[in-house]
């Protein structure tokens, strides 16, 4: 306890530059700082740069050439004549050290001197946008977000060309000033969240931010929950389409996830390819959707709780295959349901984690190899088999990729309740994940909302979807400033008046 | 509050092991129960539950049996009427014995006379007993019909023997479930039934219903006469009744629907009448050539008409002689009659004047020509 905090005192001991030369002395310890005199018979100056994080192509061809001219006398002269719209002038030392290390050019007058002039010639580095990978659609939009935050902007205001969206930005973390923006529509999303996600994130004390799932947790209402709060999406489609709804979306510079805040938990249940179909189909997929999950979360445990203690529900057909099939199993059920769950986990996880080209071995080695030997050598049944399969299989419908290992995680506390009190175990779980969801909030608002508090509105687009005609107002969840999206007596109106096909 | 709360948990882990299980390859599952009565309030009790085939490589399917084939055991013993027969063989079993999944309970003829209350108050009592068990008397030996290996069929006999009675109250015989039986057991002015079955050679066969008076089985109603039973007591459809309407003349019909309804009057009189109004669709299954089509239908419909209300009749005439009420005439009474007196009604019973309307409606006759 008195070591942490001697730690900490000595943390805060690290000294302040005091002028200018102690920043370019601190910055040229590094190689790649670079800082060197440039003189020509009219004017001399001092730049500095750091060659890593500049544009050297750009520099060389915009900006020394003005500098070199011989129209340049003194440092006003730059100032008119660089063709660049966004020169700072100042004295302030930390502006000056942080723009350096964003990849700015700083000249000077003299190497002492404390006015400075900021150059704009940052280099962006990063991929190009590329196809969704992890939220993959069939039709529909294929742009993913990358790792620049320019770009990311850039995606979602092609998509909303109204002077109302609004960006604030935000520099986080005390080491790395990660830049964060926020994104909504003014006037439509409600001053409340947007107020409460400023504040959120305003009053976050870390040192350094990474990526936008990191801030989801920071920002999280409830630590201590396995429900993901905030809905993260690599779809500038998706991200847009809520925005509109009145949704805040939340940008992390170096990071290709949007966080779309507040959420509900059907939300999650969604995939963005439900908007491209009829809405019927898309219904149905929802109500698959929600199958699935309630297989993935259930099966296993039902297994257990039956043949633990519920013979009698077995169905008197199935008796025969399950009790010839579990006969030479030397474990419990529940040992059994372990083992199978726990190796399902392992190549998941070795399969998220190998190299690309291994993984797909992996899951031949898992699916074929293990799985058929498994029941060969009797660790375990045949009928189990084909339920861990199929509960591993329908965890990963979840769209959303923290959802699904949410889902996977949430089957094991219902198996240890299924071993210690059967169907009544299975019950009792259940009723604590539900007081649960009822007591959870997204930034204030309910969790689980079209259910509890019931709104009945808002099950337009939850379970099932309805046709676009009938989506006329804005979830009643958000709170938003403009509650219709469209004008409901001119979509009810009449087209026109119907003529018969064939006259009589 | 955390920590107690952990603590609850650690414990509810650590004393799961003390709960008693049923894991299902850990328990034997009784699937029959036989009781023949010897006199003198002693019983011959059988027990059958299945082995399930332990296949050697359980990964390679396909050689061997197949999974649903089982390997009947069973135990038999004499004991005192009323005793349940799974504490009786439980020295017997290497395992635990089970109830729970019990599929049919058998009684010989004898037993079904000397009365079943003891068994019946068992099986109401027990919490273990499954919602799908059939109740049936046999004619002959319940032990020999429960150990015979000389079937045609390869299925455990207690599946043979529930499946052949739960099939056939989809079509001629009525419901026998536990519940309905139970229920017209305690049930006032009611009696309860049971199908009644017999080994013929190498296999079963449904011969009739057994009426109980009470808990003693006192009638008994002949296939043949089942189908008039249960349109009296039931609606249904997908039956067969079979009309001699000439010498060696025979009509088929499969009935379509069929429904009844009752009217009393005078139900507080020496002697109530009871008139039953049976409605009847039917289609013609097969019928001597040339005897029914779309023209002289309506001559063999009358007939039909009256040779079902005069079997109905007899039927519940020898009801009444007998003194047993399958039916459930008597709560059918009460129903219609205000200020029912109960207490007098078994005397009047026997009294109660029985007229019978059928209506059968021949809604298709087939190809004829």
């Amino acid at each position: 306890m008195f070591r942490n905090k001697k730690r900490q005192q000595q943390a805060s001991k690290n000294k302040d530059p005091k002028t200018i030369g102690d920043v370019l002395d601190h910055l040229g310890k590094s190689r790649d700082f670079v800082h060197f005199q440039h003189g020509n018979t009219h004017f001399s100056c001092w730049i500095s740069y750091f060659r890593t994080l500049i544009d050297i192509d750009y520099v060389h061809r915009d900006v020394f050439p003005f500098l070199y001219s011989d129209s340049i006398r003194n440092m006003a002269d730059i100032k008119d004549q660089l063709p660049l719209e966004k020169l700072i002038q100042t004295k302030d030392i930390h502006e000056i050290q942080s723009k350096l290390l964003e990849g700015y050019i700083i000249i000077q007058k003299d190497e002492r001197s404390p006015e400075c002039l900021i150059v704009p010639s940052v280099k962006i580095q990063g991929r190009q946008i590329e196809k969704s990978e992890v939220e993959t659609s069939i039709i529909g939009p294929k742009e993913t977000f990358v790792e620049s935050i320019d770009t990311n902007i850039n995606l979602i205001r092609k998509r909303i060309p109204v002077p109302q969206l609004t960006l604030k930005e935000i520099r986080v973390g005390k080491l790395s000033r990660t830049q964060v923006g926020i994104i909504y529509i003014d006037g439509i999303a409600s001053e409340e969240n947007v107020n409460t996600v400023l504040q959120r994130i305003q009053s976050l004390e870390v040192a350094s931010l990474i990526d936008a799932t990191m801030l989801a947790l920071m920002i999280t209402d409830n630590n201590w929950t396995i429900f993901p709060q905030f809905t993260d999406t690599e779809r500038p489609d998706r991200v847009s389409g809520a925005v509109y709804e009145g949704k805040i979306a939340v940008l992390v510079d170096g990071s290709p996830n949007a966080l779309i805040l507040p959420s509900t938990i059907v939300e999650f249940f969604a995939a963005f390819d439900d908007y491209f179909l009829p809405w019927n189909i898309s219904s149905a997929y929802r109500l698959l959707r929600l199958f699935a999950v309630a297989l993935s979360a259930l099966s296993s445990s039902l297994y257990v709780a039956l043949l633990t203690y519920h013979y009698q529900l077995l169905p008197k057909d199935l008796l025969g295959s399950l009790i010839s099939s579990r006969s030479s199993v030397p474990f419990d059920p529940v040992m059994e349901v372990l083992i199978l769950e726990v190796m399902i986990e392992l190549l998941r996880e070795a399969g998220a984690r190998l190299p690309t080209k291994v993984g797909q071995t992996i899951g031949i080695v898992g699916g074929i190899v293990i799985g058929t030997a498994t029941v060969q050598a009797g660790l375990s049944s045949n009928i189990l088999l084909i339920i861990i399969a199929m509960s591993a299989l329908a965890a990963f419908i979840t769209p959303n990729y923290r959802m699904a290992t949410t889902i996977r995680f949430i089957r094991f506390p219902f198996i240890i309740s299924a071993q210690m009190f059967g169907l009544l175990g299975i019950g009792m779980c259940f009723t604590y994940f539900v007081t649960h969801l009822i007591r959870l909030t997204s930034l204030g608002r309910p969790y689980i909302e079209p259910i509890f508090p019931f709104r009945a509105s808002d099950l337009k687009d939850a379970f099932i979807r309805l046709p676009f005609q009938l989506q006329n107002s804005r979830p009643m969840f958000l709170r938003p400033g403009d509650p219709a999206r469209m004008n409901t007596t001119r979509t009810s109106q009449e087209k026109g008046k119907k003529s018969p096909d064939i006259d009589e | 509050m955390r920590i107690k709360i952990l603590l609850l948990c650690l414990f509810l882990l650590l004393l799961t092991g003390c709960l008693p299980s049923n894991i299902i390859d850990d328990i034997l599952m009784v699937e029959a129960e036989g009781y023949d009565y010897l006199g003198k309030g002693q019983i011959m009790g059988t027990a059958t539950m299945p082995n399930y085939v332990e296949s050697g490589n359980p990964g390679s399917q396909g050689a061997g049996l197949p999974s649903t084939a089982a390997m009947m055991r069973y135990i038999s013993g004499v004991t005192y009427d009323g005793k349940s027969l799974v504490d009786k063989f439980q020295p017997e079993g290497q395992r635990q014995l089970k109830i729970g999944k019990i599929r049919v309970m058998l009684f010989d003829d004898k037993l079904a006379r000397h009365g079943l209350s003891k068994q019946l108050d068992f099986r109401n009592r027990d919490p273990d007993t499954p919602r799908d068990l059939t109740l049936a008397v046999v004619e002959g030996s319940t032990r020999e019909m429960l150990t015979a290996a000389d079937y045609q069929t390869q299925i455990p006999v207690s599946r043979y023997i529930q499946d052949l009675i739960q099939q056939n109250s989809q079509q001629n015989y009525p419901d026998s479930d536990l519940a309905q039986i139970l229920y017209s057991y305690y049930g006032e002015y009611m009696d309860a039934f049971m199908p009644i079955i017999q080994k013929q050679g190498d296999h079963l066969a449904l011969v009739g219903v057994a009426a109980f008076k009470k808990d003693k089985y006192v009638m008994k109603i002949d296939g043949d006469d089942v189908f008039v039973f249960k349109m009296l007591f039931q609606p249904f459809d997908q039956g067969v009744y079979d009309y001699e309407f000439a010498r060696g003349k025979h009509i088929a019909l499969r009935n379509v629907h069929t429904s009844a309804s009752f009217k009393v009057r005078n139900g507080n009189s020496s002697s109530p009448d009871i008139y039953a109004r049976v409605k009847i669709s039917a289609q013609v299954r097969q019928a001597f050539p040339g005897s029914i089509s779309k023209k002289n239908a309506d001559h063999i419909t009358k007939l039909l008409n009256r040779h079902l209300e005069w079997e109905a009749r007899q039927l519940v005439h020898r009801f009444q002689t007998y003194r047993v009420d399958p039916l459930g005439l008597g709560n059918t009474v009460r129903s219609f009659t205000y200020r029912f007196d109960g207490h007098s009604w078994p005397d009047r019973y026997p009294h109660a004047r029985f007229h019978c309307r059928v209506n059968v409606n021949i809604v298709q006759t087939g190809i004829s020509q």
